[in-house]
C-alpha cells in the first residue's frame, strides 16, 4: 500500500482552528431517524426476488467425524431444495482481520454445535424442519473440554523485566491472588445474517459484519474465488462486539448454496446458534502478585493467566494488556498459558484481555491498598506509569492522575464514610474505585471524499455497528470543507470502497476518520491554490471559502467536482511513542445482608479519549462500555455442560446482559480535554472498548467497602457474596 | 383458519393461516414489513415488540411468540406505523434520536413500540414499561431519559386506532367464544393443545420446533378472563393476564404485587395468564407459591363437570399435575384476608430473570405468637410446594429469633434442592432461611425489601 500520510510526527491541531463548529458537538447521528422507524435495513432484512432461506444444520459431538448425511431422511418436506456441506464450508468465523479462510474441517467436528451442513428450501420453516430432522451419522472421538485439566496447555516465555526476586523480596505488603473469570459472548442484538446473490461470477454479500475488506478476502478464501469477484456490503450491523469481526459459517454456507442453486439465499442464525458458532470469550484463571514498600511504592507486579481455546486456532485473549503499562514497578513478571479444549471456539468479545485483565489489576490494587491502610486512590496516583514500563516508550498523552483526581472529586470520593460503617436497613452500603486504560493504535486506511457544488461525499468501506461512524465522518468532513452536516454524505461498509480496517479495537473511528481528514485536507489545499492563498490562512465556513482578503462560495470554487482519496497509516510516533486511552471509575453499591444481593446504585467514568470527536457518540460508547464491565461482574457467564462442553445457557433468558432494572439510574460519563498529538493528525483515541476496562472492579471494590466480601471469582453472584461475607 | 385484524390502520383478512405460525414470521416474510426485528425468539429481548390494541386497550405483545390467530378482531402496530402517515414523527422517535437511544438500532424499532404504548396509555413508569426491551450498546439510561422527555408530549391522533376493528368476522372454530364452548370443543378433542397468551407455548414452538397438532386458542373466551369478589373471595378467571392480576393484587396484597412486577417484562405479563402459569405446572412458576401461601383453591372443569381443589394438591410430580385429558383451570380463588403475605422472588439479574427461590409467606400472629403458617416455594423441589415442617417447628411458638432458629433442621426434611446454573443448592437452602428471617425482620420494621434503598 502506498501511503499518502504515515504518521510520522505529530500534526498541527488543525481542527482547534476550524470554524465550521461541528467537531466535538454533540451532533445526533444523520442515521437515527431511518433507525426509528424501523427502515434501516440490516442484512437479514434483504429478500431479493428468488431469495430462498438456508438453516444450518450443527454437530451433536463434541469431537469426531461425520460419516454420514442421509439426505433421503428429509425428502418428503415439500419445498427443500438441497443439503449443502463439504470442503468450502468453514469451522467458525475467521478471526478479527485474519484475511483468510478460517478452518475448512470438511466432515471433522471439533465442537458440539459446530456447523456441519446447510438445508435450503423455499421456506424459512421448510429449512428449518429440514435442519432438525436431517440425519447425521458420526464416529465419536473422545474430546477434553475442561481447560482446568486440559492436558494440552502451551505456554510461551514469559514477558519479564527487572530482578523479581529481589523485588518481591524487600516488599512490606504484598499481594497474591487467585481470580477467576467466566466465558462471554458478545450478545449483540442482531443474530448474525446473511444473503448471498451471484451474478454471473460475481457474488454480492450481504452480512452482518464488521470489517468488510478482510471480509471480503476470507470468504474469497473460502470459496476458492478471485476476492475482485466478491462484493461485501454491510451498512447496517445491529451490534458487533468483536462477534462480527470475521466472515462466519452462514456467509459461506449462503454463497456456496447459492452458487449451486443459482438463486439468492439467506442465511440468520438462530440465537441458539450464535450462542454455540460465534466465538466466545475465553474464561481465565488468572494469578496477580504486587509487592509494594511501606509508602506504596510498587516493586513487583506479575499477572500470569491461563486461558482456553480449540486446538490450532491462534486467538489467545491478551489478559495482562493494560497490566504491562498502567503503573509502573520494578519488576514486572507476563506469563500466559493455552489450556487446549473443544469448547466452542474463543475469540474476540469487546475489549479483549482488559475486560477481563483490568477487573483482576485493580481488585488487586485495592487490597493492596487495605494492606497498608493507603487511600486506593493515592495508592493509584504513586504508582501512575510515566512510560511505558516494557517498552520504555514515553506516552504520547497519558492523563490517568488527572482522570482519577479529578473523577475522585466528581464522586465526592473523599467524603466517602468510613468502610463497613453505611448501611440502610439490611443494606449494606460502600464504595469503591478503579483505573481503566487500553491500548490505542492508527491502522491503515483509505477514504475517498468528493466536493461537488452540493457538498460532499465521503466513501469508505468502515462499518458502523452502532458506534456513530456515520456521524463522526460526516463532523470530520464538514468540519474540514466549511460544510454543514445536512450538506456531507457519508457512504460506508461497501468493499468496493477505499479500504479501511473496519470496527474493531476501537481503532475504527480514529484511523478512518484520519484518512477522511487527510483528504479533505488535500481538498483544502486545492481550494488554497485555487483561492489564491495559502493553505493555512483557508477558513471555509458554511459553504464559504475566504483567504488572502478574497471571499468565494465553494460552489464557485468548484469546477464540476473536486476529490482526493487519502490513505493514512502508522509511523514513527508508533515506535517513540505508546498510545492508550485511560479513565477512573467510580462505583457505589447496596449489598444485601442476609441474601447477598448487590444492587448498583451509582457510577461514574471520567476518561481520557484524546480529542473527543462525537461527544454524543462517544459517551454512549462509554456509559455502554460500563454497563458491560457491571455485567461481567455481576451477571453473564457462559454454562459449558462438563460432559460435552456445549453451552448449557445458550439463550438471552439464561445468559444474562444487563437489563434495565440492573442499571443505576444515576451513570454518568465524561471526558477531559486532552489532545494525543502522538497518536494520528486529529490527536484522537479509541472509546469502544475503554468503558469496560475497570468498571467492574469499581464495582467489587464497592461491595468489599460494604461489607467486607473480597469477590475473586466473576460473575458475583449472590450465593458468592454470601460465602464471601462469611469468610469475610 | 381465516382470520381479520387491522395492521396500521389498515384492514388484513387471511385465509388458511397455520395456527401456530407467529406475527413476526408473517410480518418479516410475506407481509415485507421488515422494521420488526428478530432478536431470539422466544420472548426475551423485546426488539419484535409491536402494539396490539382492543376494547380493553393497547398492550405491547413480543410478535416472535404471539400466533396468528391470537391476533383476530384485534388492531396491530408496528414500528412502521408509529410514525404518522405523512412520515411524521413520533415523539417518542424524536426522543430517541435526540437522547441517543439509539445507537446500532437493531433494538430499537422493539423500544419504539414499547415506549409508544406507554406513551398512548400515560404510563410514566418507564423502567417497568422498558424492561423487557434488551439493549448491547447504550446502557439503557439514555433510552430511559428519552422516555422522560416524550412523556408530556401529546399522542398523536394516528395512535387511536378505530375501535370497530373485524368484530362482526366470525370467529375461528377452534377459537371459541365462552368457557362453555370450550369445554365442549376441549372435551370432543383432549389432545388438543390449548393455547391462552403463548409465552410459553409459543418457545414449544419457536424454540423447541414441535409441531402442537390441533390447538384450541382461549383468547377469545371473555369468560374466562373476569375477575369478581365472590362469597369465597377472589376469583380469578384463568384467561385473566398477568398485568391485571398485579393491579388486582396491588391493594390486596401488595407483596404478591411487587413480584409480578419483576414477573417477566410488560409484553409477556400482558400476554400471559395466571391460569395458563397454573396449568403448566413449571416448579419455578411465580405464581403457585404466592397462591399457596393464600390458600387459594383452584377450580378445574372438563365438560360441564367442575371440580375444586387447594392449589397446592394440584402439583403433583415434576411434569405432573392432577389434570385429566380434556380437563381445563377455569379459575383460581383467592379468600379474603387480611395481608399478612410476603414473596420474595431471589434470581442471578433483578429483573427479568427466572427466579433462582421464590418464597411465599403467611404468618398468622396472635400476640406475637404464630397461630399458622403457610409457606411455599419454587424453584426448591420439583413443584412448587409447601414448607409443611418448617410450618410445624413454628406455629405456636412466639414470633422471635429462637423460634427460627428451631426451625433450622426443618428446612432440610421439606427441601433437597437441586444444583443448576441458577444457584447451588446449599445457596437455594440458604437463601430460603433468610427468607423467612426477612418475613420476621421486616415484622420487626426493619427495612428489608430490596426496593426501599435508594442512593
Amino acid at each position: 500500500m502506498t501511503f499518502d500520510f504515515k504518521m510520522d510526527q505529530p500534526q498541527p491541531r488543525l481542527l482547534d482552528s476550524t470554524r465550521q463548529g461541528l467537531i466535538g458537538t454533540d451532533m445526533a447521528r444523520p442515521e437515527g431517524l431511518l433507525k426509528v422507524t424501523g427502515a434501516a435495513a440490516y442484512a437479514a432484512d434483504h429478500l431479493p426476488e428468488g431469495c430462498v432461506h438456508g438453516m444450518l444444520v450443527r454437530a451433536t459431538v463434541t469431537r469426531g467425524r461425520v460419516t454420514a448425511i442421509d439426505e433421503g431422511s428429509i425428502g418428503d418436506i415439500p419445498g427443500l431444495l438441497g443439503v449443502f456441506h463439504g470442503p468450502k464450508f468453514i469451522r467458525n468465523p475467521a478471526q478479527g482481520m485474519a484475511g483468510e479462510s478460517p478452518i475448512r474441517p470438511d466432515t471433522e467436528v471439533h465442537f458440539h454445535g459446530q456447523p456441519i451442513a446447510l438445508v435450503v428450501a423455499e421456506t424459512f420453516e421448510a429449512a428449518r424442519e429440514g435442519a432438525l430432522r436431517l440425519a447425521v451419522t458420526y464416529e465419536s472421538a473422545p474430546a477434553e473440554v475442561d481447560p482446568e485439566t486440559a492436558s494440552e496447555v502451551e505456554s510461551d516465555e514469559p514477558d519479564t523485566r527487572g530482578d523479581w526476586d529481589d523485588a518481591w523480596g524487600k516488599a512490606a505488603a504484598r499481594v497474591d491472588l487467585t481470580f477467576r473469570t467466566a466465558g462471554h459472548v458478545s450478545a449483540a442484538m442482531e443474530p448474525h445474517a446473511a444473503v448471498a446473490e451471484w451474478q454471473g461470477e460475481n457474488l454480492l454479500l450481504r452480512g452482518a459484519l464488521q470489517m468488510v475488506a478482510t471480509n471480503r478476502l476470507e470468504l474469497a478464501d473460502a470459496l476458492g474465488v478471485e476476492p475482485e469477484r466478491v462484493r461485501v456490503v454491510s451498512p447496517f450491523v445491529g451490534g458487533g462486539f468483536g462477534s462480527k469481526l470475521g466472515i462466519g459459517p452462514e456467509a459461506v454456507a449462503a454463497s456456496v448454496a447459492a452458487r449451486d442453486l443459482g438463486r439468492p439465499v439467506r442465511v440468520v442464525m438462530a440465537r441458539q446458534t450464535v450462542f454455540d458458532a460465534v466465538l466466545r470469550r475465553t474464561e481465565t484463571r488468572q494469578r496477580l502478585r504486587l509487592a509494594a514498600d511501606a509508602d506504596g511504592k510498587l516493586l513487583a507486579l506479575a499477572h500470569d493467566d491461563r486461558i482456553s481455546n480449540l486446538p490450532g486456532e491462534g486467538f489467545a485473549e491478551p489478559v495482562s494488556s493494560a497490566s504491562r503499562f498502567t503503573y509502573d514497578a520494578l519488576a514486572m513478571h507476563f506469563a500466559q498459558e493455552v489450556a487446549r479444549n473443544h469448547r466452542t471456539p474463543s475469540g474476540s468479545v469487546r475489549a479483549p484481555g482488559e475486560a477481563v485483565g483490568m477487573i483482576t489489576l485493580e481488585v488487586a490494587m485495592d487490597m493492596l491498598a487495605q494492606l497498608l491502610d493507603i487511600d486506593p486512590l493515592d495508592l493509584r496516583l504513586k504508582n501512575v506509569a510515566t512510560s511505558h514500563p516494557m517498552t520504555g516508550q514515553a506516552f504520547g498523552e497519558q492523563r490517568l492522575a488527572d482522570c482519577l483526581t479529578e473523577g475522585a472529586r466528581r464522586f465526592g470520593w473523599a467524603d466517602r464514610p468510613a468502610p463497613g460503617t453505611r448501611s440502610e436497613g439490611d443494606w449494606l452500603i460502600g464504595a469503591g474505585m478503579a483505573a481503566a486504560a487500553r491500548p490505542n493504535a492508527l491502522q491503515e486506511s483509505s477514504a475517498r471524499v468528493r466536493l461537488t457544488p452540493w457538498g460532499a461525499v465521503v466513501e469508505t468501506d468502515m462499518t458502523d455497528i452502532g458506534t456513530g461512524t456515520y456521524a463522526i465522518l460526516t463532523q470530520i468532513a464538514g468540519e474540514m470543507l466549511g460544510l454543514p452536516a445536512e450538506r456531507v454524505e457519508v457512504r460506508l461498509a461497501d468493499s468496493d470502497f477505499p479500504r479501511s480496517p473496519g470496527s474493531g479495537g476501537s481503532f475504527g473511528a480514529s484511523s478512518s476518520g484520519s484518512a477522511v481528514f487527510m483528504a479533505a485536507k488535500g481538498i483544502r489545499e486545492k481550494l488554497a491554490r485555487t483561492l489564491g492563498c495559502d493553505p493555512d490562512d483557508l477558513a471555509l465556513q458554511d459553504g464559504i471559502a475566504r483567504g488572502g482578503n478574497v471571499e468565494r462560495s465553494l460552489a464557485d470554487l468548484i469546477d464540476g467536482e473536486l476529490g482526493e482519496t487519502a490513505t493514512v497509516g502508522p509511523g514513527k510516533t508508533a515506535e517513540t511513542h505508546a498510545s492508550a486511552g485511560f479513565g477512573a471509575h467510580f462505583a457505589e453499591v447496596a449489598v444485601h445482608r442476609w441474601t447477598g444481593e448487590i444492587r448498583v446504585r451509582r457510577m461514574l467514568g471520567l476518561f481520557d479519549i484524546g480529542r473527543v470527536l462525537n461527544e454524543r457518540t462517544a459517551r454512549g460508547q462509554a456509559l455502554g462500555g460500563m454497563i458491560w464491565g457491571m455485567g461481567g461482574a455481576l451477571h453473564e457467564a457462559l454454562e459449558h455442560d462438563p460432559r460435552t462442553g456445549h453451552i448449557a445457557n445458550r439463550d438471552l433468558a439464561n445468559y444474562h446482559v444487563a437489563a434495565h432494572a440492573d442499571v443505576p439510574g444515576d451513570i454518568t460519563a465524561d471526558f477531559l480535554p486532552v489532545r494525543d498529538d502522538h497518536a494520528n493528525p486529529m490527536q484522537s483515541k479509541g472509546v469502544g472498548e475503554l468503558g469496560i476496562s475497570g468498571s467492574g472492579a469499581a464495582i467489587l471494590n464497592a461491595v468489599h467497602d460494604a461489607c467486607g466480601a473480597r469477590l475473586l471469582s466473576i460473575p458475583a453472584t449472590p450465593d458468592k457474596v454470601i460465602a464471601a461475607m462469611e469468610e469475610g | 383458519m381465516d382470520i381479520t385484524f387491522l395492521l396500521n390502520g389498515e384492514t388484513v383478512a387471511l385465509r388458511g393461516v397455520d395456527p401456530t405460525a407467529t406475527l413476526l414470521d408473517w410480518l418479516r416474510g410475506p407481509r415485507g414489513l421488515t422494521g420488526t426485528k428478530e432478536g431470539c425468539n422466544e420472548g426475551d429481548c423485546g426488539a419484535c415488540t409491536v402494539m396490539v390494541a382492543d376494547d380493553d386497550g393497547a398492550k405491547a405483545l413480543n410478535a416472535c411468540i404471539l400466533f396468528l390467530p391470537q391476533l383476530h378482531g384485534k388492531a396491530v402496530r408496528t414500528v412502521e406505523g408509529i410514525s404518522g402517515p405523512e412520515g411524521q414523527l413520533h415523539p417518542v422517535q424524536q426522543a430517541m434520536i435526540d437522547h441517543h437511544g439509539s445507537q446500532c438500532g437493531f433494538c430499537t424499532p422493539g423500544f419504539v413500540v414499547s415506549m409508544a404504548t406507554a406513551h398512548l396509555n400515560g404510563d410514566t413508569g418507564h423502567d417497568d414499561a422498558l424492561a423487557g426491551n434488551l439493549c448491547r450498546c447504550t446502557g439503557y439510561a439514555p433510552i430511559v431519559r428519552a422516555a422522560e422527555a416524550a412523556a408530556d408530549a401529546p399522542v398523536p391522533d394516528w395512535m387511536r386506532d378505530e375501535a370497530a376493528l373485524a368484530a362482526a368476522e366470525e370467529s375461528p372454530r377452534n377459537a371459541p367464544e365462552t368457557a362453555d364452548e370450550l369445554a365442549a370443543l376441549y372435551a370432543a378433542q383432549p389432545d388438543a393443545t390449548l393455547v391462552a397468551g403463548a409465552t410459553d407455548v409459543g418457545l414449544w414452538v419457536t424454540k423447541q420446533m414441535r409441531a402442537l397438532g390441533p390447538v384450541i386458542f382461549l383468547n377469545r373466551c371473555r369468560d374466562l378472563q373476569g375477575i369478581e369478589e365472590t362469597d369465597a373471595g377472589l376469583r380469578i378467571g384463568a384467561g385473566v393476564t398477568m398485568d391485571r392480576v398485579l393491579v388486582a393484587m396491588r391493594d390486596r396484597h401488595p407483596g404478591y404485587a411487587e413480584m409480578i412486577r419483576r414477573y417477566g417484562s410488560a409484553q409477556v405479563r400482558a400476554a400471559a395468564t395466571i391460569g395458563g402459569n397454573i396449568a403448566n405446572g413449571s416448579p419455578i412458576g411465580d405464581n403457585p407459591p404466592a397462591l399457596i401461601a393464600l390458600g387459594a383453591s383452584l377450580h378445574l372443569r372438563h365438560g360441564d363437570t367442575r371440580r375444586d381443589l387447594p392449589i397446592e394438591d394440584f402439583f403433583l410430580d415434576y411434569g405432573k399435575q392432577d389434570r385429566a385429558p380434556g380437563e381445563f383451570v377455569e379459575a383460581v380463588t383467592i379468600p379474603a384476608q387480611p395481608d399478612r403475605l410476603r414473596v420474595y422472588k431471589l434470581s442471578k439479574r433483578f429483573d427479568q430473570d427466572i427466579s433462582a427461590v421464590c418464597g411465599a409467606f403467611r404468618i398468622t400472629l396472635e400476640n406475637d405468637v404464630v397461630t399458622d403458617a403457610r409457606i411455599a416455594f419454587g424453584g426448591m423441589a420439583g413443584i412448587p410446594k409447601r414448607a409443611a415442617h418448617v410450618e410445624a417447628a413454628i406455629t405456636g411458638r412466639p414470633w422471635d429469633e429462637a423460634t427460627l432458629a428451631a426451625a433450622d433442621e426443618a428446612w432440610a426434611h421439606d427441601f433437597q434442592p437441586m444444583s443448576d446454573m441458577r444457584a447451588s443448592a446449599a445457596y437455594r437452602l440458604a437463601t430460603a432461611r433468610n427468607m423467612l428471617r426477612r418475613a420476621w425482620l421486616e415484622d420487626q420494621g426493619v427495612a428489608a425489601n430490596v426496593l426501599e434503598v435508594r442512593a
